[in-house]
């Protein structure tokens, strides 16, 4: 089948040339050199190499597949980000997926920094700990990164490591596993307005390949930059670009990619809902979706979205060591198994 | 010679089996070298649902001894209908997924699009042993959903990783490398990611908007061309390789809240069938049900607007369920 030059990643000017000097197809380009090609379309020598190695490359075949079974091995031997809340771990099928992108959203003060911060400390969990031991890059939009918080993070992280000590590895381990070290190994960039946080993730590519340690990236938040936006339709389209770089850059790059959200209300009808913010569409970016939200005087976390689990509703409790599980002896019914506890205070209607 | 069973495909069911028995039909071989018309009768079976099973049939046993006249009329129509696993999307398609056309699934986040393509991988791959193109440009895609898939269909494990390596995934996150892949898909690749000749026989898109919509609405007209490239060879690789290419798109909602496809007037005249999926329920930010509706909103075959509601639990149902197929495979191993 001939394959229109028009498809191919060329700049518009390129391909107007190409077209006007009667390039139609590929197979029209093939058998030319670069020189050729410069005078007949009017490229330059380098915009005329760039375009036959393009068109090499496509005519090669098929890009790279690999079987579902091969990625099911690629699944197994990947770890997840484990937090210190074992339920928001199972819920989430083992943690953070790196990888992916995970969604958090709720209302202002529910937690979600606080979960981004935790995240920064749990991806730095030594492997013999069972963690991943990697770096965090943390794009903070809103200036809500305390360093303070991440100190206790850290503190409380380094000494529940150094009790489960058995073995020399972790011994070891631990010596490098300090709040100094965690707090040197998060990258933290601040971005004012959407335009530094699209120019940051222009960038990101390639400070993830010079820092092939970066197992975590956090943008906390991206509703933020792009709540005042004039032109509606070219929010939704910016945004939609912005999720294909993160989706690509967690899969070429192996981080989990953790974002942060805002709810807004949604009127349909007479009935006002709230709903995660950033229009529908945006939905689609993460492939996990968690929303924190209050019940009453409890915090749940729910997954509202996930590519391979049932959707579920845990409990947890922020306490000065960070982001934990609900301490079960505060709950009223204790004998009764959680989820049945969490399932009936989620079905309460939000007020 | 194969026997034939209940539950082989769909609408082969325990009762039309003792049918076909007892009207001498015993294997695949008999049931595809007869005269469906008057067996149809024999059995009190609608013509139809008989020729909609010995499609799927021959599309399962390519390799039978078939009538010079069965190769002709295969020729003629060549269109098989591949079954999506789920009864009642089966039912809301008329039968399955038809070879030769474009199917596409919309709907919003967590509907249900991804979870439907990993089930048609799976059955395609396992029950029709056929190979399985499988496209996802969202990340979406996780092998352990579909293994638990794979799991309600059998429990042996050497055949669970026999159907996984028949599904080749392309992981693709932008246009241009969208169209370098099914461009070269189309120019051989097709047949190299089959297993034993034959190409494969259904592609999978998930998803197509993702990709499309950064580029749609800018100044430059460049997104609307891409579009329409993709779609041209979307059609061509159904056609030409006579395969089943499911396809899914996000959707767009209305002031008063009425939800439509994405992607416009120019795409939607695309897909050959347009299903919208939706949580069944209304509530739908903080709801959790598994329960979702599947509303057929463009179809040459069935009345629009025909719905049907199914469980994404479906896929997750245990083995061990009161069905004589289930029994038989055990018996089996
Ligand atoms: N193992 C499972 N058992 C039951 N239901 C599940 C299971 N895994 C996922 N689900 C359900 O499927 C939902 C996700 O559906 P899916 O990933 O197909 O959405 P989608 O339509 O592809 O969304 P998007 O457009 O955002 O990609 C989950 O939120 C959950 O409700
Ligand atoms: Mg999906």
């Amino acid at each position: 089948m001939q394959r229109a030059v028009s498809s191919l990643s060329f700049s518009p000017s390129v391909k107007v040339k190409l077209v006007s000097a009667g390039f139609q197809f590929t197979s029209d380009l093939l058998h030319l050199e670069p020189l050729q090609l410069s005078k007949e379309a009017g490229l330059s020598q380098q915009e005329a190499l760039e375009v036959l190695q393009t068109v090499t490359r496509a005519g090669e075949g098929v890009s790279a597949s690999l079987t579902a079974l091969e990625l099911l091995q690629k699944e197994e031997e990947t770890r997840s980000i484990v937090t210190f809340s074992s339920q928001l771990d199972a819920a989430l099928g083992g943690g953070f997926p790196i990888g992916k992108i995970t969604e958090i959203c709720g209302v202002p003060g529910v937690g979600k920094t606080q979960l981004c911060l935790q995240l920064a400390v749990d991806v730095q969990v030594p492997q013999c700990f069972g963690g991943v031991g990697g770096q965090v890059m943390y794009i903070d939009t809103e200036g809500s990164f305390l360093l303070e918080r991440v100190i206790d993070m850290a503190t409380a992280a380094v000494r529940h490591c150094s009790l489960l000590v058995e073995d020399d590895e972790q011994r070891v381990a631990m010596t490098t596993f300090t709040v100094e070290t965690i707090l040197s190994d998060i990258f933290l960039v601040r971005c004012n307005d959407y335009m530094e946080l699209l120019a940051e993730l222009h960038l990101l590519p390639d400070f993830l390949l010079n820092h092939p340690r970066v197992r975590l990236l956090v943008i906390d938040s991206v509703a933020f930059p792009f709540r005042q936006f004039d032109d509606l339709s070219q929010r939704t389209r910016l945004l939609q670009g912005l999720a294909q770089q993160l989706v690509a850059m967690a899969y070429r790059h192996h981080v989990a990619v953790v974002i942060t959200n805002h709810m807004t209300t949604r009127l349909q009808g007479s009935q006002s809902q709230l709903v995660p913010a950033l229009g529908e569409n945006w939905g689609h970016a993460p492939t996990t979706r968690l929303l924190l939200q209050w019940a009453g005087s409890q915090r749940l976390a729910a997954i509202l979205k996930s590519p391979g689990h049932v959707d579920t509703t845990i409990q947890y409790q922020i306490s000065s060591d960070g982001f934990r599980d609900a301490d079960q002896s505060e709950l009223p019914q204790n004998k009764r198994p959680r989820t049945h506890a969490n399932q009936s205070a989620a079905s309460q209607p939000d007020s | 010679m194969v026997v034939l069973r209940e539950g082989m495909c769909p609408g082969l069911d325990e009762g039309l089996v003792r049918d076909l028995r007892a009207a001498d039909i015993k294997t695949v071989e008999d049931l595809v070298s007869s005269d469906i018309e008057e067996l149809a009768q024999k059995c009190s079976v609608s013509y139809k649902a008989l020729f909609a099973i010995r499609r799927v049939l021959l599309a399962q046993h390519t390799a039978f001894p078939v009538s010079g006249a069965d190769l002709y009329e295969e020729l003629l129509s060549s269109t098989a209908i591949l079954s999506t696993g789920n009864p009642s999307l089966d039912k809301l398609l008329d039968s399955g997924l038809y070879t030769g056309e474009i199917t596409e699934l919309s709907g919003g986040p967590g509907s249900g699009k991804s979870q439907v393509c990993f089930g048609v991988a799976v059955h395609i791959s396992y029950q029709l042993k056929q190979s399985v193109i499988y496209i996802d440009t969202t990340g979406g895609l996780t092998a352990r959903r579909l293994l638990q898939m794979l799991q309600t269909e059998t429990s042996n494990t050497e055949e669970q990783m026999e159907a996984l390596q028949r599904i080749h995934i392309f992981r693709l996150f932008d246009i241009f490398s969208l169209l370098d892949c099914l461009y070269s898909l189309c120019s051989g690749g097709l047949q190299q990611a089959s297993v034993g000749g034959g190409s494969a026989k259904a592609v999978i898109v998930d998803s197509v908007s993702a990709v499309i919509s950064p580029l749609l609405g800018s100044k430059q007209n460049e997104g609307m061309s891409l579009m329409i490239q993709v779609a041209g060879i979307l059609k061509t690789l159904a056609k030409d390789f006579n395969a089943a290419v499911l396809v899914t798109n996000h959707v767009t909602r209305s002031g008063s809240g009425e939800v439509q496809p994405g992607l416009g007037v120019s795409w939607s005249h695309i897909p050959r069938t347009r299903v919208l999926l939706e949580r069944a329920e209304k509530a739908t930010a903080v709801s959790r049900s598994s329960v979702r509706s599947a509303t057929l909103i463009k179809s040459s075959r069935q009345p629009c607007h025909i719905k049907e509601e199914f469980d994404l639990q479906w896929w997750s149902r245990s083995q061990v369920e009161p069905s004589g197929k289930r029994k038989l495979d055990e018996t089996d191993s």
